[in-house]
C-alpha cells in the first residue's frame, strides 16, 4: 500500500515539476554502448550482453541488434565495407577473476534481416592473465586517418590501460606488437584522432550504482599515438589525470563510455550511456550530446533546451525577425537639468507586448529578415518540440514560432524563409537544430519544398547582413552559424 | 645467363618449437640439416595444396612442391624462416608449374654454398638435377642454366670429403654415386649407356639412356630413395629409406630408414640395419639427414602431424640420434617432445609430452586444421603425462598461465621431475560455479587459468602433469614472472630521496588489518573519521616500527614490512596479496620518515589513494581523503605545512573494500610543484 502511494506521488511529482523530455526516444536501454555505426542509413550501437539498439531517424531507438559471445561493453568500427567488432569475453573481475580476453569479429552488415548477416569466427586479440595489474575489458577502437593503422585501447580500474595495434585488414593483432600502458584510473576508454592530436576518452568514477553513479568522462591528449596522455594541467593520465568532458546533471547522471560520431564538418556529437536518468526510472540509457572543442578540447554541449530565444545571426549578430513596421515605444523622458525630474522615482519600463503590436501585422505569410535585437515580440521565437515528427542523431524535431503566437517559420520553394500564420506540422515548418563544436548552431528545415527527400544540405543562412535565406551549409562561414539567447 | 632467383627475403622468427614438429606454419618435408657457421641450417622440399585451379594432368593429393625455403637456428628451438630461396618458374631449365621441387641438399665448399635440387626438366619427363650458388648459406642462390649431365633421378646428396673431393648420390634406378668435378657442377668420369625397359602403367616405351656413376652395391633388396651420406670417423655411411615389408598380396609396406656403411665413400657398402621404424600412423614416405651439432647427433626426418587426412603433406621432425661403440647406429623412436629445451617464458606445447601414464592420449584441438596443434587428456586421478628439459632459470617469482578444459570441476598438479615430484602449482579448475553471481556453464570449453608458483625448479627439469580429480585435457602452458612490486627491504642507514617527481617510495607498511567493507559507498567523512579514529593496535599513532617488527590487532598479528616500491605508487593490493591475510577489505597503515636540513615552510602533502585515506605529520592531521577514491596524483592536499628541520614523521592509514589499493605521496611547493630537498629514512 505504502509502495503505490509513493509511486504514484513520485509519478505525479515529477509530472508537476521536472521537464519530460526524455535523454532519447523510445527504449534506448543500453550499458556500455560502442560507438554509433551507420549502416544502409540507420544507427547502431552494441552493450553489455549481447544485443543493442537501432534509430532509423537517429531519435527513436528500438532494440533488435544482433551481437553474438556475450561478455561485455563492445565498439563497432566500419572499415571499408565491412564492421569489426570488439569486445572483452570476460574479466572485469566477473565471478571475480582478472582473466580477460578481447576479441574481434567481422560483419558485412549489422542489419540482423539482411541475407549478408554473418559474423566471422572470434579472434583473440590481447589477454590478460589474471596475475598481472591488467583487467583486459572495455574495448575501443580507433583507425588513425594520418597513417591508416588500427589501435585499441583497453582495461579497466584494475591496473593499466592499455594500447594494442590490430591489423585493419584482418583485425587481428599486429604480429610483434607489444602492448603499452598508457593510463591508470579510469576504464571504458576510447581514442579519437583530431588536427594533429590523439584523445584517450576515459570514465572515471562509480559505476552500476544507479542514481548514485559518480561515471564521468576525461579526457588527456598526445601528440603520438602511443601517448604519454596528458591532461589540462600537465598531469599524465598514467598517473590518474584527466579533463573533465561530461558529468551528471540535466536530470542524468552516470556518464560512460564515450564514443564520438562525426555527422558534417564542425558537426559532432558524443555517445555514451548514463547510468541513471531520472526521468526513466533510473535506468541506464543512451545519451548522445554534442561534442564541442575550445583550445583543443573536447566538451560535451548541452541538449538543446525547449524555450524563448533571440535567433542571432553570427554573420553580424543581427537577430531573425519578422518583416513588420517597427513599433515605437513610448516612454515619459526624464530630462537631467530639470531637477523636478530628477526627484521622480525610477520606474521600470514595461516590455513591448505582443498585443500590442500584433494589430499592426499582416495576418497571412510574413517573410523574415535580420536586424537590430531591440527584444520586441517580432524577434522572440519560442523553439518546441515536435516528437511526433521523428529527430535525427541528438533531438527531435522543432516548431520555431513567434513567442504567444502560432506563427511559424517555414523554407519555402525558392530556398528562402519565410512565416506562416498557423504551424501546421507540415515538413518545411519543422527543425533541425544541431549545435557546432564551436558552441554555435546551424538550423536546417526538414525538408525544402520541391526537393526530394530530407534536407541534409541546406541550412538557415545569412545572404546579406539584413537577409536570411537557406544555402549550403558551411561550417568556415559564420553565414551558417546562429546562437539562440534567452534575454 | 645467370639469374639470381631468389623472390624473397622475408625474415620469419618462429619460437619455441622445441618439439616435433619443429615447423609448424606450413608444410616441410624431406629435411637436410647442415651446419654451416655454427648455426643449424634446415634445407627442407616445401609441401603445399595443390593450386587451385590445379594445372592440367596434376595428380591429386600427391607430391606438390613449387619452391624451397630455407630455415636456421642456433637452439634447435627458435627457428627462423629466410624464405623463398629457389621457385619453379624461376629455374631456367624446370618445366614451368610442374610443382615437382622435391627432396634438396646443401654443401660449402672453398667459400661457396651450392645446393642441388631435383626437378622435371622442361618438355621431358622423370627428373634431373640442377645446382644453384650462393655466398651465403640463406642466398641469393644463382641457378644453373642447365642440370647436372648425367644425373637423371631424384633425392641428390653431396658428401665433401676429408680431401676435398666431392661425391653425389641419387636415386635413380636404384641408388648411385659418382664423384663431383671440382666446380661442384659436373661429374667426373664416364658416362654408361643404360638400357630401360618400358615400365608397368607408363607410357614411355623402353630405350636407353647415358648415365653417370654407378650403383651402389650391398644395399638391401626392396625400394630405396632419398640417399644421405656422411662420414664419422674413417666410416662412411649412407643411409636411405628403406621398403623392407613384403609387397606382395597387394600389401603396401611404408618405407623405414636404414644404412650401410663402409670405408670407401662410394662403397662397396655392408647393410647394418635400421635407423628408424616404418611410422605406427602409415605416412607412406620418410626422408631424412643426420648432423652433428654442438657434441649431439641428430635424426632430422618427416612425419604428417599437420596433415593426417594426406601423407604427402609431411612436417620435420628432430630426434637425437646416438652410435654404438662400433660405429653402428642405435634405432631410434619417434618423439613427440623432439629436441631442445624450452624457456619457462615460452608458451610450451605441452601435449608434445615425453611420457605419459598408460590411457593419456593426445587429440588435435581442431581435426579440421591440424596447424593449431594438439592437446593432452587425462583421463583420470593418477594419470600423468611428462614433458622433458624447460629450463626455469629465467624464473623468480613466478605464475604459470595453463590453458585447459574439462567437463566437470576438477583439480590437476604441475610437478617437477615425477608423477609424485614436488609441486610448482596445483591448479583447480571450476568449470561451473553454483554460487557464482555471474554464473557462466564453462564445461567443455577452453579456459585460460593462472596459478602463483608454490615452489620453483632449478635450472633445467621436466614438467610433469598430475591429474588429481576427474578428467582434464590442456593445451599449452607457460611460466611468468610477476611484476616486480617491492624491494622486499632496503637499508635503513642509507637514506633515500624522493624520486624525480616527489614521490616517496620508500615506507615502513603494517601488513593489513581486516575490514568487513563489501562496497566503499559507505565512505562518508563521518564513518571514515570514525574508522580512523578507532585504535586497532597499541601505539598506533606513535610507533616507530622496526621491519619485521609485530604487533597485535584484535585477532590479527601482523608484521611491519620495510619496502622501497619499484613505482612511484605504493600498490597496497599486491603488497596485501604477497604478505596480508586479505586482498580486499583492508586497512594498511603507513609511516615514513622525513629528514629535513632546514625548515621547509609552506608545502602541503599531495596524495592520491585508492580508497579513502587519512595522514597525520609530526602526530598532527594533515588530510583526509573522503569518499571512494581512485588514486589520482595530486587528488587532494593538505593546508599549507612546515616540514621541521631534523627528522619528521608521516603518518598513514589506507582503508578500501574491492579493488586495486594504492597510494602516492608527494609534498608540493605553493604553486604545486613537487619538493625533493629532503631525505627518506622510515627507519
Amino acid at each position: 500500500m505504502k509502495t503505490t502511494y509513493l509511486i504514484g506521488l513520485s509519478i505525479i511529482f515529477s509530472h508537476l515539476s521536472f521537464s519530460p523530455v526524455r535523454a532519447q526516444s523510445g527504449a534506448p536501454y543500453i550499458h556500455d554502448p560502442s560507438t554509433l555505426a551507420e549502416c544502409d542509413g540507420k544507427y547502431y550501437t552494441f552493450g553489455t550482453g549481447g544485443g543493442g539498439i537501432i534509430t532509423d531517424d537517429g531519435w527513436s531507438w528500438h532494440g533488435g541488434a544482433e551481437r553474438p559471445g556475450g561478455g561485455a561493453a563492445p565498439d563497432v568500427l566500419k572499415i571499408g565495407d565491412r564492421y569489426l567488432v570488439i569486445y572483452g569475453a570476460t574479466g572485469g573481475g566477473l565471478g571475480g577473476g582478472h582473466n580477460g580476453r578481447i576479441l574481434t569479429m567481422w560483419n558485412k552488415t549489422l542489419d540482423p534481416k539482411s541475407p549478408d548477416f554473418k559474423y566471422t569466427e572470434a579472434i583473440e586479440v590481447a589477454a590478460s592473465d589474471g596475475m598481472e595489474d591488467q583487467d583486459a575489458i572495455d574495448p575501443g577502437l580507433l583507425l588513425d586517418p594520418t597513417t591508416g593503422r588500427l589501435w585499441a585501447s583497453y582495461g579497466t580500474y584494475f591496473g593499466t590501460i592499455r594500447l594494442i595495434e590490430l591489423d585493419p585488414k584482418t583485425g587481428a593483432r599486429v604480429k610483434g606488437n607489444k602492448e603499452k600502458d598508457i593510463a591508470i584510473d579510469c576504464e571504458a576508454t576510447d581514442l579519437i584522432y583530431r588536427d594533429g592530436w590523439y584523445y584517450l576518452l576515459g570514465t572515471h568514477g562509480t559505476c552500476c550504482d544507479g542514481v548514485n553513479s559518480t561515471y564521468n568522462i576525461v579526457v588527456g591528449r598526445s601528440k603520438k599515438v602511443t601517448g604519454p596522455y596528458i591532461d589540462n594541467v600537465g598531469r599524465d593520465m598514467f598517473h590518474g589525470g584527466g579533463k573533465m568532458v561530461i558529468a551528471a546533471g540535466d536530470r542524468v547522471c552516470g556518464p560512460g563510455h564515450f564514443g564520438r560520431t562525426i555527422i558534417d564538418e564542425g558537426v559532432e556529437i558524443m555517445s555514451c550511456h548514463y547510468e541513471a536518468d531520472f526521468n526513466q526510472g533510473g535506468r541506464s540509457v543512451l545519451g548522445i550530446r554534442p561534442l564541442l572543442w575550445k583550445n583543443g578540447w573536447p566538451y560535451a554541449g548541452e541538449r538543446f533546451k525547449e524555450g524563448t530565444y533571440e535567433i542571432e545571426s553570427q554573420r553580424r549578430g543581427y537577430a531573425l525577425e519578422l518583416t513588420v513596421d517597427f513599433v515605437r515605444m513610448q516612454q515619459e523622458r526624464a530630462a537631467w537639468f530639470r531637477a523636478e525630474d530628477q526627484q521622480k522615482p525610477v520606474v521600470p519600463v514595461a516590455n513591448q507586448k505582443l498585443e500590442d503590436v500584433i494589430s499592426t501585422w499582416p495576418t497571412g505569410e510574413i517573410p523574415v529578415r535580420t536586424s537590430d535585437y531591440m527584444f520586441r515580440p517580432h524577434q522572440r521565437w519560442t523553439i518546441t518540440a515536435v516528437p511526433e515528427a521523428g529527430g535525427y542523431l541528438s533531438n527531435p524535431y522543432f516548431k520555431i514560432t513567434i513567442a504567444g503566437t502560432n506563427r511559424a517559420l517555414a523554407a519555402t520553394a525558392s530556398k528562402d524563409v519565410t512565416t506562416v500564420p498557423e504551424f501546421t506540422g507540415a515538413d518545411e515548418q519543422l527543425w533541425r537544430i544541431e549545435q557546432l563544436t564551436d558552441g554555435t548552431f546551424r538550423i536546417m528545415p526538414k525538408v525544402i519544398p520541391g526537393m526530394e527527400g530530407i534536407n541534409k544540405k541546406f541550412c538557415l543562412y545569412s545572404i546579406a547582413d539584413s537577409t536570411p535565406t537557406l544555402a549550403e551549409y558551411d561550417f568556415q562561414s559564420d553565414n551558417s552559424k546562429w546562437a539562440f539567447r534567452n534575454h | 645467363m645467370r639469374k639470381t632467383v631468389l623472390t624473397s627475403m622475408l625474415l620469419m622468427a618462429l619460437h619455441g618449437a622445441a618439439q616435433n614438429p619443429v615447423i609448424r606454419n606450413q608444410f616441410t618435408a624431406d629435411p637436410t640439416a647442415r651446419v654451416f657457421n655454427n648455426k643449424i641450417y634446415l634445407y627442407p622440399s616445401h609441401d603445399i595444396n595443390e593450386p587451385d585451379p590445379a594445372p592440367e594432368g596434376m595428380r591429386k593429393d600427391w607430391f606438390c612442391m613449387a619452391d624451397y625455403h630455407v630455415f636456421s637456428s642456433e637452439n634447435l628451438t627458435d627457428w627462423t624462416d629466410h624464405g623463398i630461396i629457389i621457385t619453379q618458374n624461376k629455374v631456367p631449365w624446370v618445366q614451368p608449374d610442374s610443382y615437382s621441387m622435391w627432396a634438396p641438399d646443401c654443401v660449402y665448399k672453398d667459400g661457396k654454398y651450392y645446393f642441388y635440387f631435383p626437378s622435371t626438366p622442361k618438355g621431358g619427363r622423370g627428373f634431373a638435377i640442377g645446382v644453384a650458388t650462393a655466398d651465403n648459406p640463406e642466398g641469393p642462390f644463382t641457378c644453373e642454366p642447365e642440370p647436372i649431365k648425367g644425373v637423371s633421378g631424384i633425392d641428390p646428396c653431396v658428401l665433401v670429403d676429408d680431401d676435398g673431393q666431392a661425391y653425389i648420390y641419387w636415386s635413380g634406378m636404384g641408388i648411385r654415386g659418382a664423384k663431383l668435378k671440382s666446380n661442384m657442377k659436373e661429374i667426373d668420369g664416364e658416362m654408361q649407356e643404360i638400357a630401360f625397359p618400358q615400365r608397368p602403367g607408363n607410357n614411355a616405351p623402353a630405350g636407353s639412356m647415358k648415365v653417370a656413376g654407378h650403383n651402389m652395391e650391398g644395399l638391401p633388396d626392396g625400394f630405396k630413395e632419398g640417399p644421405f651420406a656422411f662420414k664419422r670417423g674413417d666410416w662412411y655411411y649412407l643411409t636411405f629409406p628403406w621398403v623392407r615389408g613384403d609387397t606382395s598380396n597387394g600389401q603396401n609396406p611404408t618405407e623405414t630408414l636404414a644404412y650401410s656403411m663402409s670405408k670407401s665413400p662410394l662403397g662397396p657398402w655392408e647393410f647394418k640395419g635400421i635407423i628408424m621404424a616404418e611410422h605406427a600412423n602409415k605416412c607412406w614416405t620418410n626422408h631424412h639427414s643426420l648432423v652433428e651439432y654442438k657434441g649431439q647427433w641428430y635424426l632430422f626426418y618427416h612425419h604428417n602431424d599437420l596433415s593426417l587426412q594426406n601423407d604427402k603433406r609431411r612436417s620435420v621432425c628432430i630426434d637425437k640420434v646416438s652410435f654404438n661403440a662400433d660405429g653402428t647406429i642405435k634405432e631410434v623412436l619417434p618423439t613427440m617432445r623432439g629436441v631442445g629445451i624450452n624457456q619457462a617464458t615460452e608458451k610450451i606445447e605441452i601435449d608434445r609430452f615425453s611420457t605419459a601414464s598408460v590411457g593419456v592420449s593426445t587429440q588435435y584441438v581442431d581435426t579440421t586444421n591440424c596447424m593449431l596443434g594438439s592437446c593432452v587428456t587425462l583421463p583420470s586421478k593418477g594419470s600423468w603425462m611428462k614433458y622433458n628439459d624447460v629450463d626455469f632459470s629465467c624464473i623468480t617469482d613466478g605464475y604459470v598461465i595453463i590453458s585447459a578444459k574439462a567437463n566437470a570441476n576438477t583439480e590437476f598438479c604441475i610437478r617437477e621431475n615425477n608423477a609424485k615430484g614436488k609441486v610448482l602449482a596445483r591448479v583447480k579448475m571450476t568449470v561451473l560455479n553454483e554460487q557464482g553471481r555471474f554464473r557462466r556453464d564453462m564445461s567443455g570449453q577452453w579456459m585460460t587459468l593462472t596459478t602463483p608458483l608454490e615452489y620453483t625448479p632449478k635450472g633445467v627439469a621436466n614438467v610433469v602433469i598430475t591429474c588429481e580429480d576427474k578428467e582434464v585435457t590442456v593445451d599449452w602452458l607457460l611460466f611468468k614472472n610477476r611484476p616486480k612490486y617491492f624491494k622486499p627491504s632496503f637499508d635503513a642507514s642509507t637514506p633515500a630521496t624522493p624520486d624525480e617527481q616527489g614521490f616517496i617510495r620508500r615506507w615502513l607498511l603494517l601488513e593489513p588489518i581486516k575490514q568487513d567493507i563489501r562496497s566503499n559507498v559507505v565512505f562518508t567523512n563521518t564513518w571514515l573519521r570514525e574508522a580512523f579514529a578507532k585504535t586497532y593496535f597499541k601505539n598506533q599513532m606513535d610507533i616507530l616500527p622496526k621491519n619485521g617488527q609485530k604487533v597485535k590487532s584484535g585477532q590479527q598479528t601482523l608484521a611491519w614490512h620495510a619496502l622501497e616500491s619499484e613505482n612511484y605508487n605504493i600498490k597496497l593490493f599486491r603488497f596485501a596479496e604477497r604478505w596480508g591475510q586479505q586482498t580486499y577489505g583492508s586497512l594498511f597503515w603507513a609511516v615514513t620518515i622525513i629528514d629535513c636540513d632546514e625548515d621547509i615552510p609552506n608545502v602541503r602533502l599531495a596524495v592520491g589513494s585508492n580508497g579513502a585515506s587519512m595522514w597525520w605529520l609530526n602526530g598532527e592531521e594533515a588530510l583526509l581523503l573522503e569518499g571512494d577514491r581512485r588514486m589520482v596524483e595530486d587528488d587532494g592536499v593538505s593546508p599549507r605545512l612546515t616540514l621541521k628541520k631534523g627528522r619528521n614523521i608521516l603518518r598513514g592509514a589506507v582503508i578500501n573494500g574491492p579493488g586495486l589499493s594504492d597510494m602516492c605521496i608527494r609534498f608540493i611547493d605553493e604553486k604545486g610543484n613537487p619538493v625533493k630537498n629532503y631525505s627518506i629514512k622510515a627507519q
